[in-house]
């Protein structure tokens, strides 16, 4: 299907059941056991504004010994889920996560601070807690259940509205890719990127 | 040579501009594949100029040319020549390929020379004299890019992405001779009619001379062939039309190649950063250790071997090749991915040769139409060269996580397996084609199989691509393991 932007996203986080977000978003399913795999993807188009957007998404793995690779798949995402599970040690790591996020990807990269409450039972951090931290680093903000779909939806469309109004107001440069957003094929500007000047494809490729 | 040069000369006049080519054609490759600076980039885009402009010529009509078929049989000798010189280029897998292609169009009873040069009129493949002066031009450029080099190895303004640029550039013409540069050298006009039938081929012709990753190139032919397909469908006539580089992203062949060339570029760059490091004695004792890295990426000789179709009918050969070939490393899940696929798609082969006979229930048992065998075939590639690339992404993965020590063979008879295994399911499905196609004419039934065969020199080239980026990843895994025992 044609799609007018995609944008690229990562998640981020301990392992938190990010993998269980992500089948839950591109498939509606939820299962608990996955493969221990540095890097795997998913993708869907969701539609904002009457626009289709192709969401691709990279969720990679939460081991600190994989951390250096999964690094090199920050930069060139528009967006990143950051995920904890409301216990107090993965919330605690939340800071180290996000500077690393913030040193690794490009500025103006939005990002969703998740709580994934699927161990209701063994909560240790209010959303007040969730909420504050939030505001004071600049991040939206959700509590989401990959097990019971709660807020999966709305977690990754609200993250896209974000990077929708962005591409708007002029934030994003649409035509550099570093900023993980590419245009669709049947956008106008395609077109002329794709007949036109070798300075447009040097331009995209020069900032990554 | 293969089977299709020994045959074609046998139907053919003496071939004249042929054989004198290749040499400086060879010749040429590795001084090109070195090069890669801004002044190279102009010359080639003032060259693809008049190209994009032939873009908007009318589509070629092939029903039309069948209608001229036999005054194209006077030019023979002609186009015979024309396609030794050409495709004589191919490489092992491209050339292996094309035997068969030969091969299989000529049980359909039509003559070898007039089915190739069937090919190649649909194709718009230059004539002998066009494609000499071609050859002219190139050696020309090629002088022009040698001087250019000089100057391009100062100034590395453009620092890693260039050199990227070049190991994909070289790609192909050291490792395997592919399809690619074969046809580069049939004419840069043919690149742009093929481009007609097949988005992909463009975008990796145009990988070669600009500074375009290969993931780039693959998107984009998907974005186009999606476009076609929204018009196809607001059109209400909607074919059965199998895209290629649609299926390839849907099996998530495109992320699993952005994600190697990330890690290629960044290790492409740390390897640099290292070697800025050095001077004297240490540097010149590193850059020869990495040096024996890219000879053992760049010398590999797939010997040419003639494929049965026969062979592995039910996919466990490769299997076992692979799992033999991926011995020691931890990508089982991987492996299993592909293994899966072609066992899928082995069976599905075979379902699809089950003679009319042996069903016992007419209803049950239906005939495949040619789009269904053309279109399976174009998935089963897709999906295979997506897992192929998925495979070499995890090995690239692994070996920079594990700071063992892997060796280039192990990867490049993985490549070879890999590609192998493309080219044997192309002819078993051009020969699937050819059955099903039987009562078709041969206007239907050769662009089909001409399209798998170019499918399948695609994957080989994109296979072989992901294997060049992974040389970056060995060396800069060397340059680790070295510092260690120092270290401690």
């Amino acid at each position: 299907m044609a799609y007018a932007y995609l944008f690229k996203y990562i998640i981020i986080g301990d392992t938190v059941g990010k993998s269980c977000l992500l089948l839950q978003f591109t498939d509606k399913r939820f299962q608990p056991v996955h493969d221990l795999t540095i890097v795997e993807f998913g993708a869907r188009m969701i539609t904002i504004d009457g626009k289709q957007i192709k969401l691709q998404i990279w969720d990679t793995a939460g081991q600190e010994s994989f951390r250096s690779i999964t690094r090199s798949y920050y930069r060139g995402a528009a967006g990143a889920l950051l995920v904890y599970d409301i216990t107090r040690d993965t919330f605690n790591h939340l800071t180290t996560w996000l500077e690393d996020a913030r040193q690794h990807s490009n500025s103006n990269m939005v990002i969703m601070l998740i709580g994934n409450k699927d161990l209701e039972s063994r909560r240790e951090v209010k959303k007040e807690e969730g909420e504050a931290f939030a505001r004071e680093h600049g991040l939206i903000f959700m509590e989401t259940s990959a097990k019971t779909a709660s807020n999966v939806e709305e977690a990754f469309i609200n993250t896209a509205k974000e990077i929708y109004e962005k591409i708007q107001e002029g934030v994003f440069d649409i035509n550099n890719e570093a900023n993980g957003i590419k245009i669709g094929p049947q956008h106008p500007t395609t077109n002329s990127t794709l007949s036109g000047s070798q300075g447009g494809q040097q331009a995209g490729g020069g900032c990554c | 040579l293969s089977k299709a040069c020994t045959k074609m000369s046998g139907s053919e006049a003496t071939p004249t501009a042929g054989p004198e080519a290749p040499p400086e054609i060879r010749d040429a490759s590795p001084a090109n594949s070195s090069d890669s600076s801004s002044p190279t980039t102009t010359d080639t885009a003032i060259d693809v100029a008049p190209t994009r402009k032939a873009k908007r010529r009318p589509d070629p009509k092939p029903a039309t040319e069948a209608e001229e078929a036999p005054k194209v049989e006077e030019q023979q000798p002609q186009t015979s020549t024309t396609s030794q010189g050409g495709w004589g280029y191919w490489g092992s897998w491209g050339k292996s390929i094309l035997s068969t292609a030969t091969a299989t169009v000529a049980t359909v009873g039509q003559g070898l020379t007039q089915a190739i040069e069937k090919a190649e009129t649909s194709l718009g493949i230059p004539s002998p004299t066009e494609v000499s002066a071609q050859v002219e031009q190139e050696e020309k450029e090629q002088a022009k890019n040698e001087t250019a080099d000089g100057s391009a190895a100062v100034g590395s303004a453009l620092g890693m992405l260039t050199s990227l640029t070049s190991v994909v550039q070289s790609t192909g013409k050291t490792v395997i001779t592919g399809g690619l540069d074969a046809l580069e050298f049939i004419g840069k006009k043919t690149m742009d009619v093929i481009a007609e039938g097949d988005p992909g081929f463009k975008k990796t012709k145009r990988l070669m001379i600009t500074n375009t990753t290969l993931s780039q190139v693959l998107r984009e032919a998907k974005e186009r062939e999606e476009l076609q397909t929204a018009e196809k469908e607001s059109e209400s006539e909607q074919k059965l039309v199998a895209h290629y580089g649609m299926l390839f992203d849907e099996y998530q062949g495109l992320s699993h190649l952005e994600a190697l060339e990330i890690l290629s570029r960044e290790s492409e760059s740390k390897v640099k950063s290292v070697l800025t490091s050095l001077s004297g004695d240490e540097l010149v004792q590193l850059r020869a250790e990495l040096d024996l890295i890219k000879d053992s990426f760049s010398l590999v000789e797939f010997e040419e071997e003639e494929v049965d179709e026969k062979k592995d009918e039910d996919g466990s050969e490769f299997e076992r090749e692979l799992t033999e070939a991926l011995e020691g490393l931890s990508v089982t899940a991987t492996a299993d991915k592909l293994s899966k696929a072609c066992k899928s798609t082995c069976s599905h082969i075979t379902d699809m040769n089950k003679p009319e006979e042996d069903a016992s229930d007419e209803d049950v048992k239906r005939r495949w139409s040619v789009e269904e065998v053309h279109a399976a075939a174009i998935r089963s590639l897709a999906e295979l060269t997506a897992r192929s690339i998925e495979l070499f992404h995890k090995l690239a993965e692994m070996i920079l996580f594990s700071h063992g020590s892997t060796e280039a063979s192990v990867l490049s008879q993985i490549t070879v397996v890999l590609c192998k295994e493309i080219s044997l399911l192309s002819k078993k499905f051009t020969s699937c084609l050819t059955t099903a196609g039987s009562n078709e004419k041969g206007d239907v039934l050769n662009p089909l199989i001409t399209g798998v065969f170019l499918e399948a020199s695609n994957s080989a080239s994109y296979i072989q691509d992901a294997f060049q980026l992974l040389t970056p990843i060995l060396e800069i895994s060397h340059i680790q393991r070295r510092a260690e025992p120092s270290e401690q």
